[in-house]
């Protein structure tokens, strides 16, 4: 199967919903839209074909794969949500054609930056997604909404130039080492040493620092609470579980590119980004009221924590993958519950929502879930993908960085829990009808669950191959 | 040094210390044509299709275009003529001229041999710094959107720094996203003062 399909029909579809035929049946189209590309993503995992299409410009490998199969459900299971908001509330339809759109085309581009085999597509698809979802943070008549949306887009363009400048430096430490510079990555990766000599370390660094920019990482991680709070929910789901992956798939082809000729640089500057992020990550969540932005501080801790494992590399990469595909689960639930909690009580003040177990039952459960898996307990995903790269941390010698580590995982599960489990388990302070929840809202929930706790207790050997393959490629192994 | 990076390093410094938006837009247009500029020598005989897309790039797009794209709106707002793209004081300034010498070191450590190449890696990290400069100054987003775009015109200049030139396919696509950038900075610019007034007036619960 060409896996171009993957990039051309949500993008044609995305573009096609501003046809009068089409835009009628925006709901239907992004459903369908996200089955059959789902479908296809499993399909194109399952089924060994051509390495390179397209001259070279997109390669299916395992990486590829991979993630694949985890945004193209996730984004499903969104679209199902979305779907269910739809005929929970008919006055959602002003508007759709153009978030079916977007949505759409961001899938696309998503898969663009995923499929990517030229470290420069896999730049422009990228821009692409931040272009589209720009937009879709907007909410109308909400103007907190819009300077949140200009924040992401002007950060999200600065990181990005960021990567830029580094891709040129690197392109220019080709030259000076007597390569054709080429930014292919299977020749890239043929080659012993790249992106070594005076422009491969500035190149190398700003492209790793641009990339932890966009996945939220500090120093440079404002825009993300901002614009995860004013998003829509459906949207910064699209945001923390979709994009995120696609960013991180950057960051992952570059590191395994340019790791061996920079392998100190790779290592410190991934270690002090991760752990500079944990630590912010914990203090806003001491600090902060507000629901959304809870979530998305964890969101940053995820985020720390992964840029720790890749630090590390060689004994990690299994355990980071793990932690990456619960984290795209957890994120999805917790978003799209919160976006629920905050229709019910009209607040995200986490200070105004209390009994949530008794208001609504089915978002307490997922929020209590998505709360424990988010703070890395078994039988959860993350707690099992915690622990390898924690015993990595041990056995590669890095004791302070696991006490460091030890420590503010420690803060930032007292400071949730302190916040999150009056929430769930407190006195009722408002009670309002609202209607029952169908199965329908709550099936890409509960199937992320599922998928959370398969890979906390029992990982299928097909996907646990796959897991090892991508760790082999990444670890250079 | 070339007359050409001489004039173009005054299109970077000058407008930080004229503070008015229009000076601002003026010289990030007077960068874009002065890039071209400089670019077109290496692209002759103009005769392929990449030659002319970067001419349409450095000179239509970042010389004309983008520059245009703002003036229209905040001539329609009746934007006040002063702008302060960076503070307007000492400190600012010496940091300004310091960022200039600072680019112009490290070009010694990435180009041995001084000369012409030398000078436009140091005019092209002297402009990434002080944009990043405007992009650290800036509270309005006029002005952080001229130091976003100082940026890119820095990394274009960088680009033209080095043998490696990207395939049509490529370039068209990255122009592409210039333009759409500028369009998006375009629409910013013009919404932006009035969602200040906005306050939440749409029902929380209407929301995807």
């Amino acid at each position: 199967m060409n896996p171009l399909v993957l990039v051309m029909l949500p993008t044609l579809l995305g573009m096609g919903v501003a046809s009068p035929w089409l835009r009628p049946h925006a709901r239907v189209l992004l459903v369908g839209t996200a089955l059959v590309v789902s479908v296809l993503a499993f399909v194109h995992a399952l089924l060994p074909s051509s390495e390179l299409w397209l001259g070279g410009y997109v390669r299916s490998d395992a990486t590829s794969r991979l993630f694949l199969t985890l945004i193209n459900p996730i984004f499903l299971g969104i679209s199902v949500y979305v779907a269910s908001r739809l005929t929970a509330t008919p006055a959602l339809h002003v508007g759709l054609g153009r978030f079916v759109g977007l949505a759409l085309t961001f899938l696309g581009a998503s898969n663009a930056v995923v499929l990517g085999n030229h470290l420069l597509v896999q730049w422009i698809a990228l821009e692409v997604t931040t272009l589209v979802a720009a937009p879709l943070i907007v909410r109308p008549g909400v103007g907190r909404s819009r300077l949140a949306s200009w924040r992401y887009l002007l950060f999200s363009s600065v990181a990005l130039s960021l990567v830029l400048i580094g891709f040129v430096c690197l392109g220019r430490a080709m030259e000076g080492a007597g390569h054709e510079p080429s930014f292919f990555i299977d020749r890239l990766l043929e080659l012993d040493v790249v992106g070594a000599g005076p422009w491969g370390k500035p190149g190398l660094a700003l492209a790793i620092f641009g990339l932890g920019t966009k996945l939220g990482l500090a120093p440079m991680y404002t825009w993300l609470p901002d614009a995860y709070d004013e998003a829509p929910p459906a949207v910064t789901a699209l945001l923390g579980a979709v994009q995120f992956n696609a960013a991180l798939v950057l960051l992952l082809r570059v590191v395994q590119v340019y790791r061996p000729s920079n392998a100190a640089l790779v290592t410190n500057e991934l270690l002090t980004l991760g752990l500079g992020s944990m630590v912010v990550s914990a203090i806003s969540i001491i600090a902060t009221r507000n629901m959304k932005r809870l979530i998305a501080y964890g969101a940053i801790n995820h985020a720390g924590v992964i840029a720790i494992g890749l630090a590390i590399g060689k004994g990690t990469t299994y355990g980071v993958l793990i932690y990456v595909i619960s984290n795209a689960f957890i994120k999805a639930i917790l978003f799209l519950t919160a976006g629920k909690i905050k229709a019910h009580y009209r607040t995200k003040d986490t200070r105004e929502i209390s009994g949530l177990i008794k208001d609504l039952p089915y978002s307490g459960v997922f929020l209590l879930v998505g709360t424990l898996a988010l703070l890395g307990f078994p039988p959860f995903g993350s707690f099992f993908g915690e622990l390898l790269i924690l015993s990595a941390l041990v056995s590669s010698g890095h004791l302070y960085v696991f006490s460091l580590f030890c420590v503010v995982i420690t803060i930032t599960f007292v400071a949730t829990g302190r916040t999150i489990f009056p929430m769930i388990w407190g006195v009722s302070k408002k009670s309002q009808s609202w209607p029952e929840q169908t199965f329908l809202a709550g099936s890409p929930k509960i199937a992320f669950f599922v998928v959370l706790v398969v890979l906390g207790l029992y990982i299928p050997p097909s996907i646990s191959s796959l897991l090892e393959q991508v760790a082999a490629s990444l670890e250079g192994s | 040094m070339n007359p050409l990076l001489l004039a173009l390093l005054g299109a970077l410094l000058i407008p930080l210390f004229v503070s008015t938006w229009r000076m601002s837009l003026f010289g990030l247009g007077l960068q874009g044509l002065i890039m071209a500029a400089i670019a077109y020598p290496g692209l002759q005989p103009m005769s392929s299709a990449p030659s002319w897309l970067s001419i349409i790039d450095l000179a239509l797009v970042r010389g004309i275009l983008a520059p245009l794209a703002l003036y229209t709106v905040l001539r329609a707002q009746g934007a006040p003529a002063r702008n302060d793209v960076i503070s307007a004081n000492l400190f600012s300034w010496t940091l300004a001229l310091g960022t200039i010498l600072v680019g112009f070191n490290f070009s010694e450590s990435l180009v041995s041999e001084a000369g012409e190449s030398q000078t436009l890696v140091a005019v092209a990290v002297a402009g990434v710094l002080l944009g990043f400069l405007v992009l650290a100054s800036a509270v309005s987003p006029f002005s952080q959107m001229i130091g976003a775009l100082r940026v890119e015109n820095s990394i274009a200049l960088l680009e033209l720094s080095g043998d490696h030139h990207s395939s049509f396919g490529l370039q068209l696509a990255m122009l592409a996203i210039l333009v759409a950038t500028i369009g998006f900075f375009r629409w910013y610019l013009a919404t932006l003062e009035a969602s200040e007034s906005e306050g939440e007036s749409a029902p929380d619960g209407l929301t995807l």
